[in-house]
């Protein structure tokens, strides 16, 4: 295949595939020129090209993108978010005497005044479920300490500053960490979830402070304005105000083939948070390679 | 249509945008998140043929592939693509040659892109479980793929060998033929290096940098018995 190449109105060539490939590596040709080679119906970027395809010619990107965020708005703790996206992990800043609520088993570091007590939410009914959440509180005893939170999935942050107007309900497995003045609640008012067999096991985050959470992947915001469907097992958070019905994708048929699973419908005005991965794809995607009873 | 692939390379998601009407054919069970009026069609690779009975029968001997049709309905509409795996994902557009698709790599595609699963070769051969098969891509217009760590492009000219466990897809120029990597099948299997793709032609084979099989058999021991 004979390619020739347009660069502001100039053509180029024609060179053979391996010619051009060779130009994109060396960074004389941009996947973005236009291109045509014989029997093409159009010019096209030089990216659509088959053969071509995907030849990134920017720099490749480091394994570990090691972004870091520290808060620009409004927040109650000074804390940063390293790492991000695939790996984020999170330093807090406690003054003395202050408090800070960490989801279980999430404390990685932490300054050696830090005093630790476990609670519980959801209560022993949720707990026998295997869906009970258990949350420490941190004190930083005498004077400021440091905590760093690493969640258990690799993935994403993100921070929220709540103020009293606010509502946030999470996935229990996306919560991180928060303020002692933000209510973390796992039975409320209208509360349709795990028991009632849809799969979902929301937390009511109220009150006001800084909250935490985190994806297992990449996470997208997604403005919802009317209508919007997420998978039930994407579901990482979303603003109050949204109402939501959990559904099958299509008709009965769809339910037991699309591999689809049951998703969340969204309506009204807000945010849904979604991740890129799921915990419970993964699981079943090992099955295969568990190993059988009898050897 | 607008394909966008986010969040490279560790934990990418396709984004796809549709006016009312287009449509995208994905895999079932890819689907992350998309707009409410999106409408849902289910199937089997082989669009109006044969009954749900005999298509679960396919679906359990693992012969047929579940696809989801998604289309917009009245206004323009978006949807969200993920997998099971961590890795990358790419656009591919098909325009004249046809391609070759791993099975686990398939995401989605346009309706304009015809699929036929082939097993010649691989089903036949492979012992080991794994349900390996090609699916073959021809027609025209964006394909998406995705891979168990990063995508990498090799060009061939001449002959070249990859492990049947690091390939995405490979153009259908290229003529293929899967056999033991080692002289013998008893030092291919202990080798760790089971079965190897042997290309010959010219164009270009997308390797994936980790092994989901390896990765498996790495896990497995760990996890309980089923």
């Amino acid at each position: 295949m004979q390619i020739t190449i347009n660069r502001d109105g100039q053509n180029y060539g024609p060179y053979p595939l391996e010619q051009v490939e060779q130009m994109l590596q060396a960074g004389q040709a941009q996947s973005t020129d236009l291109a045509h080679y014989e029997g093409a119906p159009d010019w096209v970027p030089l990216s659509q090209i088959p053969g071509i395809a995907q030849v990134d010619t920017t720099p490749a990107a480091p394994a570990i993108d090691a972004e870091s965020y520290t808060p620009t708005g409004q927040h109650e703790h000074e804390f940063r978010i390293e790492c991000k996206p695939d790996f984020s992990y999170l330093t807090v800043q406690v003054p003395g005497n202050q408090t800070l609520k960490v989801e279980a088993s999430a404390m990685a570091t932490m300054s050696t005044n830090m005093v630790m007590k476990t609670k519980m939410k959801g209560g022993l009914s949720r707990f026998l479920g295997g869906e009970s959440l258990f949350i420490n509180e941190f004190t930083a005893q005498g004077g400021p300490a440091e905590i760093g939170i690493a969640p258990g999935s690799p993935g994403d942050m993100d921070h929220v500053y709540l103020t009293a107007a606010d509502e946030i309900f999470l996935q229990s497995s996306a919560y991180v960490a928060s303020g002692m003045s933000v209510e973390v609640d796992s039975k409320w008012q209208g509360f349709k979830g795990f028991f009632s067999g849809e799969g979902l096991f929301l937390l009511r985050c109220t009150g006001q402070g800084d909250l935490w959470f985190n994806t297992y992947g990449a996470m997208i915001e997604v403005p919802v304005d009317g209508n919007y469907v997420v998978d039930t097992s994407h579901v990482v958070a979303f603003t109050g105000g949204l109402q939501y019905n959990v559904e099958s994708v299509g008709g009965l048929k769809s339910l037991f083939l699309s591999g689809e699973g049951l998703v969340c419908r969204f309506h009204g005005h807000g945010k849904v948070w979604v991740q890129t991965r799921n915990p419970m794809a993964f699981a079943n995607w090992t099955y295969p390679f568990r190993p059988t009873k009898d050897g | 249509m607008q394909i966008d692939v986010t969040h490279r390379p560790g934990n990418s998601a396709a984004k796809v945008t549709l006016q009312p009407g287009e449509t995208i054919t994905a895999e079932g069970g890819a689907m992350i998140a998309m707009s409410g009026h999106m409408q849902v069609e289910t199937t089997t690779h082989k669009k109006g043929e044969g009954s749900i009975v005999g298509a679960l029968k396919r679906l359990v001997s693992g012969e047929s592939l579940f696809l989801n049709h998604f289309t917009p309905a009245g206004a323009p509409g978006e949807i969200f693509f993920g997998t099971a795996l961590s890795g990358d994902m790419m656009e591919y557009n098909l325009n004249g040659p046809g391609l070759m698709v791993q099975g686990g790599s398939y995401v989605a595609s346009a309706p304009s892109v015809n699929m036929d699963i082939q097993w010649q070769g691989f089903g036949k051969t492979l012992f080991s479980g794994e349900s390996m098969f090609l699916i073959h891509l021809t027609g025209m217009g964006p394909v998406i793929l995705n891979s168990f760590g990063a995508i990498y492009p090799i060009q061939v000219n001449g002959e070249y060998i990859v492990d049947t466990g690091h390939i995405v897809a490979f153009e259908e120029s290229l003529t293929y033929e899967v056999s033991k990597a080692g002289k013998s099948w008893l030092s291919s299997f202990l080798g760790g290096e089971g079965l190897v793709c042997r290309f010959r032609g010219q164009g270009t084979v997308w390797c994936q940098s980790h092994n989901a099989g390896s990765f498996g058999a790495a896990i497995g021991p760990s996890l309980k018995p089923r």
